[in-house]
């Protein structure tokens, strides 16, 4: 063929109908468009929408989401995915009621108030939503999980929390420094698997031989226990985080606070607005609310930011974030985490030291993308239980509930032909994680992590050559 | 500009007119004709020369539009170019300009010939001429486009370029899809006017040719008579689909989705029916006191509107010899043209509905200065931009009208012979009136015109635009400036 056609093309896609192109709205375009699927995207702002159909190859329709009229344009009856993404939960709602009556598409509606999230149960089940999403609560869930293993830059978890995916970098002077893999793998007994290395902008799926560099940062799969005895073993410092900053009182500070409350945490919010922090007192009474300007270093002095282990800038500005956090790892050794949104100034970003580098979009859009991979696979298929996207894409990590017997159940993993740069990383057993050694066999029930640097696995039998 | 993106392109539509040049070929070897040794060396010079600029994928794959205004214009100067060569080299047409004449002519589904005697020709180049108004019509670059995937959102602006109509949408998602859908349109339509002319007793391979011309509006016949030799059962046919293939393609999309009412509903389509309809009437009013035979000027009449409304340029008789009135309707008709998104040329009704729209608002406002109104079209509000866009695209048509018509003037022939000529090229139609009209060709223009008339004849083709943009010297000068910078560069290394 004159130009390139990637394995995923081989399958047909999905026709999606996305409602609203925020920010949310467009990263999902972004994703599900390389994809390889027929997307719509719906928004009432021709400029938006402009700017979406020059970048990807997808169709957009001008209008209200919600009214019947304009989903027909859209193509609606003929959708197998609807997703709701406008800026108002009950707009969102609106259109996939709408939707149901316009064809049978499953829906996925954008619902973040704290008031509807705690009926999001009650919401999926009467208006028939396949998904609710809530970005603001799941980048809350990431960021506590980084919280609960602070000496991380990142931890990803499968199997609902039974297992991580934790992202660290080799520190000078290491001991991990110049070793192979089965060299350490006989120094621990730690239940410990490498499963990617970036050095100097390259990626590796490390084999045996493989020799590790202080510098390095490295992705490793284990149980939260394992990987705190782990760190301990390799020398990096281990400390519990007691008292944690958050300037903004958005959402997600909100969604935070709680899951750090509830783990006994304290929490103390500079927000800046007087009838935001009302209400935050209202809710979070047990958390420290400060009214003041966070981005002020008066403020942030006279709260003590030296005295907390976590300091956490939640404002809607990426550059008052960043420059929040780098203000804090000068005159703290508190843990520092930043939020981003727009991901065009990764490369320069990723220079810097701001510690844990959070992006919302991408963790909402990961969610939606492995749904939407469980679907493109028939029906009583392996089902992507969670996906994840590592080292700026480039490699993916997916977990697997395996239902069903295929050309990689069965056989033991030694002799399984895998493709190249794919490792099968754990397999999860009636909630028993192990890291899998050659013997080791996939059988039908298990839940399996694999991480790849090949995009688009849709089913178990992918990983396969 | 990115000139990579743009010569690996030409590299993909050069290989496709290689490929395509294959089909005379076969035509001239069943027929035995010594024409053959020339369709095949000019497909494998093509192929080649096609292959050598697609060899290397260039590292940033996106059009913007300035790209997919100059890779349209270029492509169409360039298949042009290779066209005309089985022409030249086969002395079919012993003069370049007019061979290229003929060529661009067919490309553009112009249907304007300098062949004095088009039976003389050899069946093969015979069939080239029509098969160019088959590719012409629906596009080189939207076949392109339906063949090979090329990612990114950014390909809808060659799509743009080439497509006639103020706004090129696409039916589903994906560019390619789309292209496929208007090509399955464009052959299923093709197919069955064939199995219509076959059916009333013609050649097969003469059906096929009359159908090219007809399905691309182009209007290239393959005797001297157009199509005033035939049977009125084929003069309909002919005339039905001529009107057919220039109602809007989204028309077509909606019945096959089995959406007809959506489809009748759309102002475009409506206002062109109306106007063929009561544009048939005037000329049959004013033909009936001088003809016999309620039939055959009803005939004549519809099938004069129909060509020349759908910028086919196919005649059954010579309108030139018919009252003043008639002429008149005929000209206006040029002017407005087909829908947009059909294979036809002219204004565009879609175009002429927006300017009329435009000129009551403004009307409006003279009465009711304060009012706020906004202009409707099927339903939608138009922005501002979109109707001033229309504006300038008119002015810009009328500039680059009154340039071509001072220019075919130097040689000296009479006003209606200099404004026809100009009009019928521009507006993709072919026959003009006096010493262009349907009896007569174009090979007495000087060589000067004739070039004129194949610019005329790309630009109205593209909607000015894409060509107007190519020898928009900015353009050059600012890509000369950052190849300097990038030598530089890799000197300094």
């Amino acid at each position: 063929m004159l130009f390139h056609t990637g394995r995923k093309n081989a399958r047909k896609g999905l026709n999606i109908v996305i409602v609203g192109c925020g920010k949310i709205g467009s990263i999902l375009t972004e994703k599900l468009y390389k994809e390889g699927h027929d997307v719509t995207v719906v928004d009432t702002k021709s400029e938006r929408l402009q700017s979406m159909a020059e970048q990807y190859d997808i169709m957009e329709v001008e209008g209200n989401g919600a009214s019947f009229q304009v989903q027909k344009e859209a193509g609606v009856e003929n959708a197998d995915l609807f997703i709701a993404v406008t800026d108002k939960d009950e707009l969102n709602l609106l259109c996939c009621t709408v939707a149901h009556f316009n064809g049978k598409c499953a829906a996925i509606a954008r619902v973040r108030t704290p008031e509807y999230s705690e009926e999001v149960g009650f919401l999926k089940s009467k208006l028939d939503l396949a998904m609710v999403i809530n970005p603001e609560q799941q980048t809350a869930h990431e960021i506590a999980r980084i919280l609960s293993l602070p000496e991380a830059l990142g931890v990803n978890s499968f199997a609902r929390g039974s297992v991580e995916m934790v992202r660290f970098k080799i520190p000078e002077g290491s001991i991990l420094d110049g070793k192979t893999l089965i060299q350490l793998g006989s120094y621990s007994d730690n239940d410990v698997l490498i499963c990617a290395v970036e050095r100097d902008q390259e990626i590796f799926i490390p084999g045996g031989r493989f020799v590790l560099r202080s510098g390095d940062v490295v992705s490793f799969i284990a149980t939260m226990p394992d990987a705190r005895r782990f760190f301990g073993w390799i020398g990096i410092r281990t400390f519990a985080v007691r008292k944690a900053m958050i300037v903004g009182g958005g959402k997600t500070s909100y969604y935070l606070s709680r899951l750090l409350i509830e783990n006994g945490i304290g929490v103390k919010i500079i927000e800046k607005e007087i009838s935001r922090c009302d209400e935050l007192g209202e809710l979070l009474p047990q958390a420290e609310i400060i009214c003041g300007d966070g981005t002020n270093a008066e403020v942030l002095a006279e709260e003590e930011i030296g005295q907390a282990d976590a300091f956490i800038p939640l404002t809607g500005l990426d550059e008052e974030n960043i420059m929040l956090t780098l203000y804090a790892a000068d005159v703290s050794d508190a843990k520092v985490i930043t939020k981003i949104q727009r991901r065009t100034f990764h490369n320069v970003i990723s220079r810097l030291q701001l510690g844990s580098i959070i992006y919302p979009r991408e963790i909402t859009a990961e969610a939606i993308v492995a749904f939407v991979r469980g679907m493109t696979a028939s029906r009583d298929n392996d089902n992507i239980e969670t996906l994840y996207h590592m080292f700026d894409n480039r490699v993916e990590a997916v977990e697997f509930s395996v239902r069903a017997e295929s050309k990689a159940t069965g056989v033991m993993l030694k002799d399984l032909e895998l493709r190249d740069n794919t490792l099968v990383a754990c397999i999860i057993r009636e909630g028993q994680s192990r890291i899998p050694r050659g013997q080791d066999v996939i059988r039908t029930g298990d839940n399996v992590v694999v991480v790849t640097t090949h995009m688009g696995l849709h089913v178990l039998d992918d990983i396969l050559k | 500009m990115n000139i990579a993106i743009v010569l690996y392109t030409l590299g993909s539509v050069l290989e496709i007119t290689g490929g395509l040049l294959l089909l005379p070929a076969l035509i001239a070897l069943i027929y035995g004709e010594s024409t053959l040794l020339v369709f095949v060396l000019t497909a494998a010079g093509s192929f080649a020369a096609g292959w050598l600029l697609h060899r290397r994928r260039p590292n940033n794959m996106t059009f913007y539009v300035k790209e997919g205004f100059v890779t349209t214009a270029l492509s169409w100067l360039m298949i042009s170019l290779v066209g005309c060569l089985p022409f030249y080299f086969s002395g079919a047409i012993p003069s370049f300009t007019n061979a290229l004449f003929e060529t661009i002519s067919g490309f553009t589904t112009t249907g304007a010939s300098i062949l004095n005697e088009v039976e003389a020709l050899p069946v093969s180049c015979l069939f080239w001429r029509s098969f160019s108004h088959w590719i012409g019509g629906m596009g080189v670059l939207v076949f392109l486009l339906a063949i090979i995937p090329i990612s990114g959102g950014s390909q809808m602006n060659l799509m743009k370029a080439e497509s006639p109509g103020p706004s090129v949408g696409k039916f589903v998602p994906k560019v390619m899809a789309t292209a496929r859908i208007l090509y399955l349109i464009y052959f299923g339509m093709t197919l069955t006017e064939l199995c219509f002319l076959i059916l009333g007793g013609m050649p097969f391979l003469e059906a096929l040719m009359i159908t090219f011309g007809t399905a691309g509006t182009g209007g290239f016949g393959v005797r001297s008579s157009s199509i005033g030799g035939y049977s009125p059962y084929i003069q309909w046919v002919v005339a039905v689909f001529m009107l057919l293939f220039g109602v809007n393609f989204n028309f077509y999309y909606f019945i096959l989705l089995k959406r007809a009412r959506a489809a009748f509903k759309m102002e475009e389509v409506r206002a062109y029916l109306v106007m063929v309809a009561a544009a048939c009437l005037m000329i049959f009013l004013n033909l009936h006191h001088q003809m016999q035979g309620m039939e055959g000027i009803l005939r004549h009449s519809f099938f004069q509107v129909a060509s020349l409304v759908t910028s086919t340029g196919y005649a059954t008789v010579d309108f030139d010899q018919w009252p003043g009135f008639s002429k008149m309707v005929l000209i206006l008709l040029m002017f407005v043209g087909a829908c947009a998104g059909s294979t036809g040329g002219g204004l565009k009704v879609q175009r002429i509905l927006l300017l009329f729209k435009s000129y009551l608002r403004q009307m409006q406002m003279f009465l009711h200065p304060r009012a706020v109104r906004r202009i409707k079209y099927d339903g939608k509000s138009v922005s501002d931009e979109m109707a001033a866009s229309v504006q300038t695209y008119l002015t810009a048509f009328l500039l680059f009208f009154g340039v071509s018509l001072v220019l075919v003037s130097l040689e000296g022939k009479d006003p209606v012979t200099n404004f026809t000529a100009v009009l019928t090229t521009i507006n993709n139609m072919g026959p003009g009136l006096n010493l262009v009209g349907p009896a007569k060709n174009f090979d007495c223009m000087s060589t000067l015109s004739k070039y004129v008339l194949m610019f005329d004849m790309l630009a109205g083709r593209l909607e000015l635009y894409p060509l107007l943009l190519l020898f928009h010297p900015a353009l050059w000068k600012e890509t000369a400036q950052k190849q300097a910078r990038l030598r530089r560069k890799n000197n300094d290394r």
